[in-house]
């Protein structure tokens, strides 16, 4: 009897355990599950008109047309290699300026105020001038996802500098801590989590340059084909290549979240 | 032989957001001889810290000379250590790295640092606790940390700035006692500070008692009881008569203070 009872309680904790640990995603899944059925079945059942709403279904079929006769590859090299670019140049430049801001004072002062109406500039009404000077090509695009990814990039390592603790810097210096010591065991380690913070904000405007950067004018990539299939009225296939360029922006924030989560892993959990 | 002189020495703070000066702490002189314990005790505002400060070679000084022996402090230096209050670790650091710290800003040798490393933390007693983070261990724990950092780098001077003031009372008896178990072995000169009267006897062999506004010293009171130090003697009569001295002069500090706060 207490043996059953015992069972009984523990296959009840693991059931617990079990419940707890995937709650937040099953929850997710079905509610993302729920959205298409009732897309599919709004459609089906003509509550909505197909050619403006699409279904999952055909959205589906036009998936597996556009990958195989629409050179998708090609437009989807052409994007990402218009945001990496203009993302590795802007993390090569806003990250050592990011950390020689937070650290001086006196070049703060000088230049935050253009920096900071930089940032809060809507930087796409920079796009027609862009365009101007650097063409319809992959230059005028590699420069709108630089300016979109930049300035989070800068804004966040100033303050996660800034941020640094007093008491490490005097602890650091009591042990006869350098400049560049206390630079690179200090204050960069302590800026880490801000850094990811901005890289994270910076992907997700560098993803929304690109795109209306590519609608705007371009001659291929995934914000062209879009802008294409927009003008002509293919939702199925429009929504495609906008689904694609979501699940790219996911993926990467994603996995910079992964990554701040384990940078975080020092901190006491909230 | 005396290993820490000071001789005059007076610091002065800038006021913020004008151009007069505060003197924290003016005309100090004090000997420290080698492989002494010197505490040194006073109300908050004192000066205490900034003294301790300054013999590290983290403030400048307005007046007067600092010598470890005989060499002028300008700076920190190899053969002195410090020890913080609570919250000097690094986060981001385990035991092992926060200990390795010191050591590494100091350029020493990489052959054998995490051997020494290792060595130091067995001694305060933390050998389980290597891997651990700061966040994840008690207050006293995250002292005895604070102490190895400071061992490890073997200076000359030990410099402890309240160390134990964030701990409980029993937590801060028991790292007295070690702390006098460590400094038993090889001696080494520390100078502690501290606001607490029964810590001070506890520990020194002299008392320094400061006095404040502007911070100077009253007295260095000479601590006449054996060693190897045991809590017993904090109920003998000669640390009872210790204690009612040193509260006398702290307690006149509190009574100027009440007289400013009654007078505003």
């Amino acid at each position: 009897m207490a043996v059953a009872i015992e069972i009984e309680r523990r296959r009840a904790l693991s059931l617990a355990r079990i419940v707890d640990r995937y709650y937040g995603p099953a929850v997710s899944t079905l509610a993302v599950l729920a959205f298409l059925l009732l897309w599919q079945f709004a459609a089906t059942r003509g509550w909505v008109n197909v050619r403006y709403t699409s279904a999952p279904s055909q959205v589906f079929s036009a998936a597996v047309d556009v990958f195989r006769h629409d050179h998708f590859l090609h437009h989807a090299w052409v994007s990402f290699s218009e945001f990496s670019v203009g993302f590795g140049v802007a993390l090569g430049i806003g990250l050592p300026l990011g950390l020689l801001l937070g650290s001086s004072q006196r070049l703060r002062l000088f230049v935050e105020p253009p920096l900071m109406a930089l940032y809060t500039a809507p930087r796409l009404t920079l796009l027609p001038i862009l365009i101007v000077w650097l063409g319809i090509g992959m230059a005028s695009k590699v420069a709108v996802v630089f300016l979109g990814v930049v300035f989070p990039i800068i804004v966040n390592t100033i303050a996660g500098v800034r941020e640094a603790d007093p008491r490490l810097l005097q602890a650091a210096r009591a042990f006869g801590a350098n400049a560049p010591d206390i630079f690179i065991k200090v204050l960069v380690p302590g800026a880490l989590p801000a850094i990811l913070l901005g890289i994270r904000l910076g992907i997700g405007r560098g993803v929304l340059s690109i795109v209306v950067g590519e609608m705007f004018v371009s001659e291929a990539g995934i914000g062209h084909q879009i802008m294409t299939y927009g003008e002509a009225m293919q939702v199925n296939r429009l929504l495609v290549y906008a689904l694609s360029i979501t699940l790219f922006g996911y993926a990467l924030t994603l996995a910079v979240r992964l990554l701040e989560n384990r940078v975080r892993s020092w901190r006491p959990q909230p | 032989m005396s290993q820490i002189e000071l001789r005059d020495v007076a610091i002065e703070y800038r006021k913020p957001k004008s151009d007069e000066s505060f003197v924290a702490i003016r005309g100090i002189n004090l000997s420290i001889d080698k492989g002494s314990f010197v505490t040194i005790v006073g109300s908050s505002g004192c000066g205490k810290s900034t003294l301790l400060l300054a013999i590290a070679g983290l403030i400048p000084r307005a007046r007067g000379s600092i010598r470890v022996d005989g060499r002028d402090v300008a700076g920190p230096g190899r053969d002195r250590a410090m020890v913080f209050q609570e919250a000097s670790l690094l986060p981001w650091r385990s035991v092992h790295g926060n200990v390795r710290f010191g050591l590494e800003l100091q350029r020493w040798s990489r052959d054998n640092v995490d051997q020494r490393v290792a060595h130091f933390i067995g001694m305060v007693g933390l050998g389980q606790f290597a891997d651990y983070h700061p966040h994840q261990l008690s207050g006293g724990m995250r002292q005895r940390v604070n102490i190895a950092r400071a061992l490890a780098v073997d200076p000359d001077v030990l410099l402890l700035d309240e160390p134990f003031a964030a701990l409980d009372a029993q937590t801060r008896e028991v790292m007295g006692n070690e702390l006098l178990h460590i400094w038993e072995h090889d001696k080494k000169t520390a100078l502690f500070v501290t606001h607490a009267i029964d810590e001070a006897i506890f520990l020194g062999d002299k008392v320094v008692v400061m006095g404040k506004d502007p911070g100077r010293i009253k007295d260095v009171v000479e601590i006449d009881l054996p060693r190897p130090r045991t809590t017993a003697m904090l109920d003998s009569a000669a640390f009872v008569a210790y204690r009612r001295t040193l509260r006398d002069y702290i307690a006149a500090d509190m009574q100027s203070l009440q007289m400013i706060e009654d007078a505003a």
